[in-house]
């Protein structure tokens, strides 16, 4: 499902004294089965952004096309369920949001809303409760007894199981241990490889953006500054630096590589293995 | 959920109103409402509404804000009027039928409800409007302070205020974005029929409640991590100070009542 953004503009309570504009005539383009990362400081416009991709926010001005769906300051509640369907978001601490008795009956809610039978929806439940690695004698349990990286997973399969094209994720991993980390975001990997799912993340962690993205949007103070893949944006660590974002580890490592050794790299390294396969290229050269 | 005035602070004023003791500020609206009810006829209401427009005015914030804090209580408001007006009796009838009368008294009894919200609803959100909320619970504090005398716990319920209004928009935002996060999962609130509606509300209240409980035990833990003992010998950060300006408009106020009284029939 390919997403088209064409100059929109968001103002939060319009028409009070409280008013504050969001987003400033965003146009962009999320190409179907990419893995698109939005980066930009807190306060950019991003939480903004992802909400309308499901049309929790309808944009003030202008319009959004998601594949056939078009979304103006003028389309009704009713037509947009469907939508959230399509849409999976995975909030900022996803947690927050577990409440029913048991953990297989709270990640059955979403299919259940969108029409799935009971038996359906819990076995769609029992094999996304597996997807996310969650052991099996959990699944009775009450979901506030769980640990909080268990929480995380749970809801995390709670929208997996509304079996969305598109997932947004609104920095999956934030307070997570390395490890809980690295799994989450591998899972992600996996399915969209499995499933061809268009993947949106929204994250601070320039490694997973390296890593993970191959298209990446950048917003500063609700305007779009840039978009392209990562190794144009991350191209220019002085651009980077004047709008305050940081380059991935080991891109950082090579610049002052480059700058101390007179090393120089063909492209800019933006992952481990990257860079690992220059070095053993440039030393292999000098013999 | 943003559409709610009432109980709102915008900050930012160095307008009259807006610098004036929190104490005073509670008192003397306090006090206006009471004096309200001692309007019984035209040129008082009237003279308390110019009294009510001036404040407005000291106080710099639009006045079709006000207006908007009048809104949400509309149909209460206009419920009230419509009673008075069918329900009262006395002086020229107009129109009958049944129990139902329109009469003069009535008329004029309606006017005077409706007058008497107005202006009770301007002068309260006056006070959340220009004083922020955590002035408005150490004023509280300072007020019932002689209630000690009588075993009121005014250090506890004072505390308890703060921190609840603390929490008020926090807790907001966090309904906001489970409400986001329900929505997403295919929940639909305030659509469907009484049953389902209320059905909508538990993937609400169950996440809101447990959050609550988590953030009073963090934050119990906190505070006695930071020394917090309970309230016997403490000392304070804030401190009011009663200036020329409060004493003027309690001068004011009183000024105001004498011409009300004056102004009233026996």
């Amino acid at each position: 499902m390919s997403i088209h953004f064409k100059n929109v503009n968001y103002i939060y309570q319009q028409a009070t004294p409280f008013e504050q504009q969001a987003l400033f005539d965003i146009s962009l383009t999320i190409p179907s089965g990419s893995y698109t990362a939005i980066i930009g400081h807190t306060g950019s416009g991003k939480s903004t952004l992802l909400q309308h991709l499901n049309g929790l926010l309808k944009p003030t001005s202008g319009q959004i096309t998601i594949e056939k769906q078009i979304i103006t300051p003028t389309t009704k509640n009713k037509a947009l369920s469907s939508l959230r369907k399509q849409v999976g978001i995975v909030f900022q601490f996803p947690e927050a949001q577990l409440f029913e008795e048991t953990v297989l009956k709270d990640i059955a809610f979403g299919p259940k809303n969108f029409g799935s039978s009971e038996q359906e929806a819990t076995q769609l439940a029992r094999q996304m409760a597996h997807l996310v690695n969650l052991p099996e004698e959990l699944l009775e349990k009450s979901p506030f007894e769980l640990s909080g990286g268990q929480m995380r997973r749970v809801a995390i399969a709670g929208i997996l199981a509304m079996e969305p094209q598109v997932l947004v994720l609104d920095e999956p991993t934030a307070g997570l241990d390395p490890r809980g980390r690295t799994e989450i975001m591998e899972i992600f990997q996996a399915l969209r490889i499995k499933q061809h799912l268009t993947i949106i993340l929204v994250t601070h962690q320039m490694d997973d953006v390296a890593r993970y993205a191959n298209h990446v949007i950048v917003l500063e103070k609700g305007r779009l500054l840039a978009s392209g893949t990562p190794t144009e944006i991350f191209s220019d660590p002085e651009w980077l630096r004047t709008h305050h974002l940081a380059l991935p580890q080991a891109a950082r490592f090579a610049s002052a590589l480059q700058k101390k050794s007179g090393f120089e790299f063909s492209k800019m390294p933006l992952t481990e293995e990257e860079l690992a396969n220059q070095l053993v290229e440039q030393l292999g050269k000098r013999g | 959920m943003n559409k709610i005035i009432l109980g709102r602070y915008i900050p930012g004023g160095a307008s009259f109103v807006h610098r004036l003791d929190p104490r005073s500020k509670l008192i003397l609206s306090f006090f206006f409402i009471v004096v309200i009810f001692f309007a019984n006829n035209v040129q008082s209401y009237l003279l308390l509404g110019v009294f009510t427009l001036f404040c407005v005015y000291l106080s710099k914030i639009s006045l079709a804000f006000f207006i908007k804090g009048v809104r949400p209580l509309i149909w209460l408001i206009l419920f009230t009027v419509v009673l008075q007006i069918f329900f009262t009796r006395g002086g020229q009838v107009y129109w009958q039928f049944g129990p139902f009368s329109v009469t003069h008294f009535g008329l004029v009894n309606g006017g005077f409800v409706f007058c008497r919200f107005v202006l009770i609803i301007f002068m309260s959100t006056l006070l959340t409007l220009t004083t922020a909320p955590l002035e408005i619970a150490s004023a509280l504090e300072a007020l019932m302070l002689p209630l000690k005398k009588f075993k009121v716990p005014v250090y506890e319920i004072s505390l308890m205020i703060s921190i609840a209004l603390r929490f008020v928009p926090t807790l907001m935002d966090e309904t906001e974005k489970i409400m986001n996060a329900q929505r997403s999962r295919g929940v639909n609130f305030g659509e469907g029929s009484l049953i389902k509606q209320l059905k909508a509300v538990v993937p609400l209240l169950i996440p809101l409640f447990v959050g609550a409980f988590n953030r009073a035990e963090d934050l119990a833990t906190a505070m006695e991590a930071r020394g917090y003992r309970g309230g016997e010998g403490r000392t304070k950060y804030r401190v009011h100070f009663w200036k020329r300006r409060d004493t003027l408009s309690c001068v004011l106020f009183g000024l105001l009542t004498l011409l009300l009284l004056f102004l009233r029939n026996w």
